[in-house]
């Protein structure tokens, strides 16, 4: 759905974007992850063609980003949700909509059904002829989401779309995400939330102006983290810990806050083999699980390692 | 270059009017000025001076004139002529009592009791005579009767009226200056404008519809102030007059032609400020510059170095068009995309 080769985007003397591939499948979730001013805004406009290269390419759908013609018939085929809703204050929630989808070229009848079916999912219904104006962040924010949505396009490129929102306004905006999710749109979201990337995401990416890591939530943390098992025993500290050097599949074992911290190849595979030897060194097992990263850890580690490499 | 689709130019303008129906500084400024200008103005101008408008001469005085002699062609210089009747002579350093000059040139003479028709007078003096038809340059009149020529009143008026010809060009040149200021640099701030760019429509349709959006209330207001005041000069200055002035080709010309040249020739010209400003304010106050250049053609008008006449006028819409075409060309240019997104600051 989504192919780019070495993309890149300068402005004057800053580089925004440098040699960024990716390779989005139709249907996939992906999740575009950096720090402020890394790119993804300048990204996401490039791949909207709102804004010209500065180097490689980008196709969408097969479409050529750099084409004209193309260009035109990629906007037809996504919506975009960009960073602030934008939206036009002094006219109702249903106007702005209206509006758009008039754009898009949807006819009379489908146009309305859409708006209204659009409006009910975000629980905004009710209060479609009021002006703009007068809503909360949010629901600007909902009725911006709805506007990306009104032609129903293929592919959604969502730029921070629950930034600001209420924990539960963004429940509902991220379960509606899911359910797009489920219709099999492709949705390319940028975003500094990284525990909604890892609810929403397939596959997520950490940019900062050139991209460090590329790959599914949890394959990420293990290739930064490694596997570990953690195991909590009483009186821990008297296991001589040279012992068990011998389990299978066993990277390197440490003694932390957390306990004893099994690293493996497969904690799952590894672990009753774990706990018979320590059952055996006279250990008394109270709790056995696998350490799961979250995003925020390895986001933090890739991020660190960076500014680690170029200091 | 692709062709320009008409209906998503309407609805865009569309979309715009529903924005200005709900700013009241757009609707108060759309109504209130244009009426300001057209109705209270003329009234306020033309009133005082066509109530001090007495009725023009219409019969000779009786002189009494019996001529007895007659000098036909030619040329006469100094002495003193009584009873003679002249025509077609020119008369130097005379001095005349009760004769009568038929298209006869007068230069440094002295007239008396005399009727003069169709001839030119310079340097003269005139006491008590009839002028029917008679150029003038530096005469001292006395006691005289002026037929076939307008009254002060009459020419204070039709130099008042030219003076409003401004207005009508005015309006259409302000009201964009209002409406721009709110719309376009409102979207900007708003950032409206990114959404609306990731939609299939080409730049061009964008503009275009923004530019109609603007010309068409603009000039809709103007044209619809053109009707009370007709009524209103009509009903002031024709019985002064005693003909209906308006509307005359001169008129159409500036309010069918001029004013839409100039109404969009603020439009770009605020397309292209709005791209550079970030507040109303600003944008009001440079964009009312625009203002500048058709002031100064009818300063120019008034002071008298050129004729509000039709020539003058199409010469002006024409360098008016060019202008227009420059400005649109620029305007093109700034309201592209990637300009928007990446300079538009
Ligand atoms: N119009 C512009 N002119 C100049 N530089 C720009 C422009 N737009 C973006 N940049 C620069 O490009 C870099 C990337 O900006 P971008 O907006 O893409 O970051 P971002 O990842 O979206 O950041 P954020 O998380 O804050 O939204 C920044 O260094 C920024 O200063
Ligand atoms: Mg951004």
């Amino acid at each position: 759905m989504i192919k780019t080769r070495a993309l890149g985007r300068r402005f004057g003397a800053t580089v925004a974007v440098e040699d960024l591939s990716l390779n989005i499948k139709k249907g996939e979730v992906f999740g575009l992850l950096g720090p402020n001013g890394a790119g993804k805004t300048t990204t996401v406009r490039m791949l909207c063609g709102l804004i010209s290269l500065s180097s490689g390419e980008a196709y969408i759908d097969g479409l050529d980003v750099k084409d004209p013609e193309q260009r035109l018939r990629i906007r037809g085929m996504i919506g975009l949700l960009p960073e602030s809703p934008g939206l036009y204050e002094s006219l109702s929630a249903y106007r702005n909509l209206d509006f758009y989808a008039k754009l898009y070229g949807c006819d009379p009848k489908c146009r309305k059904e859409r708006i209204k079916e659009l409006l009910q999912a975000l629980e905004l219904w009710d209060r479609r002829d009021q002006p703009v104006a007068g809503f909360s962040k949010g629901m600007k924010q909902k009725i911006a989401i709805a506007r990306a949505l009104v032609h129903e396009p293929k592919l959604l490129f969502l730029d921070e779309p629950t930034s600001g929102l209420d924990p539960s306004a963004s429940v509902t905006v991220r379960n509606y995400l899911l359910d797009l999710k489920k219709e099999g749109r492709t949705i390319f979201l940028n975003t500094h939330n990284l525990d909604e990337a890892e609810r929403l995401c397939d596959r997520i990416a950490v940019l900062n102006t050139r991209l460090l890591a590329m790959g599914r939530p949890n394959e990420l943390a293990q290739d930064y983290f490694g596997r570990h098992l953690l195991v909590q025993v009483k009186e821990q500290e008297t296991l001589d810990l040279s012992r068990f050097n011998d389990i299978p599949g066993l990277v390197k074992v440490t003694l932390g806050s957390e306990g004893l911290c099994f690293t493996l190849d497969d904690p799952q595979l590894r672990a009753p083999e774990v706990v018979r030897r320590l059952i055996r060194e006279g250990a008394e097992v109270q709790q056995v699980y696998e350490s799961r990263k979250s995003l925020e850890d390895v986001y933090l580690r890739i991020i660190g390692g960076e500014e680690n490499a170029s200091r | 270059m692709r062709r320009t689709r008409p209906d998503k130019v309407w609805t865009i303008a569309l979309k715009e009017f529903s924005e200005f129906r709900r700013n009241r500084y757009i609707v108060y400024s759309l109504i209130l000025m244009p009426l300001i200008m057209t109705t209270i103005l003329p009234m306020v101008y033309l009133l005082p001076v066509a109530s001090f408008a007495s009725d023009p001469p219409d019969e000779p005085m009786d002189l009494g004139i019996e001529t007895i002699e007659i000098v036909y062609g030619g040329t006469v210089q100094n002495g003193y002529y009584n009873r003679t009747l002249f025509i077609g002579v020119t008369l130097g350093n005379i001095v005349a009592l009760s004769c009568r000059f038929v298209d006869c040139e007068m230069n440094y003479c002295l007239l008396r009791n005399s009727d003069i028709s169709d001839s030119s007078l310079s340097e003269c003096v005139v006491d008590r005579c009839n002028l029917d038809n008679v150029s003038r340059f530096n005469v001292s009149l006395k006691d005289s009767r002026v037929l076939g020529e307008p009254t002060e009143a009459e020419s204070t008026l039709l130099l008042l009226l030219d003076a409003q010809m401004l207005f009508f060009t005015l309006i259409p040149t302000i009201l964009p200056t209002i409406i721009a200021s709110y719309t376009l640099v409102g979207e900007k701030l708003n950032r409206s404008l990114e959404p609306l760019l990731a939609t299939p429509t080409s730049d061009l349709e964008i503009l275009t519809g923004k530019v109609v959006s603007i010309l068409l209330p603009s000039m809709l207001v103007t044209w619809i102030c053109f009707v009370p005041f007709v009524i209103i000069v009509n009903l002031i200055a024709g019985p002064v007059l005693d003909y209906l002035p308006l509307p005359d080709l001169t008129w159409l010309v500036v309010v069918f032609l001029l004013g839409p040249l100039f109404c969009l020739v603020s439009i770009l010209g605020n397309v292209i400020i709005s791209s550079r400003v970030n507040d109303v304010r600003s944008a009001q106050q440079l964009g009312s510059l625009v203002v500048l250049p058709i002031v100064g053609f009818f300063a120019v008008a008034l002071i008298g170095v050129i004729s509000l006449t039709l020539p003058y006028l199409l010469a002006f819409a024409l360098v008016m068009v060019c202008v227009d075409i420059i400005l649109f060309y620029l305007a093109t240019r700034i309201f592209g995309r990637e300009e928007i997104l990446v300079r538009w600051r």
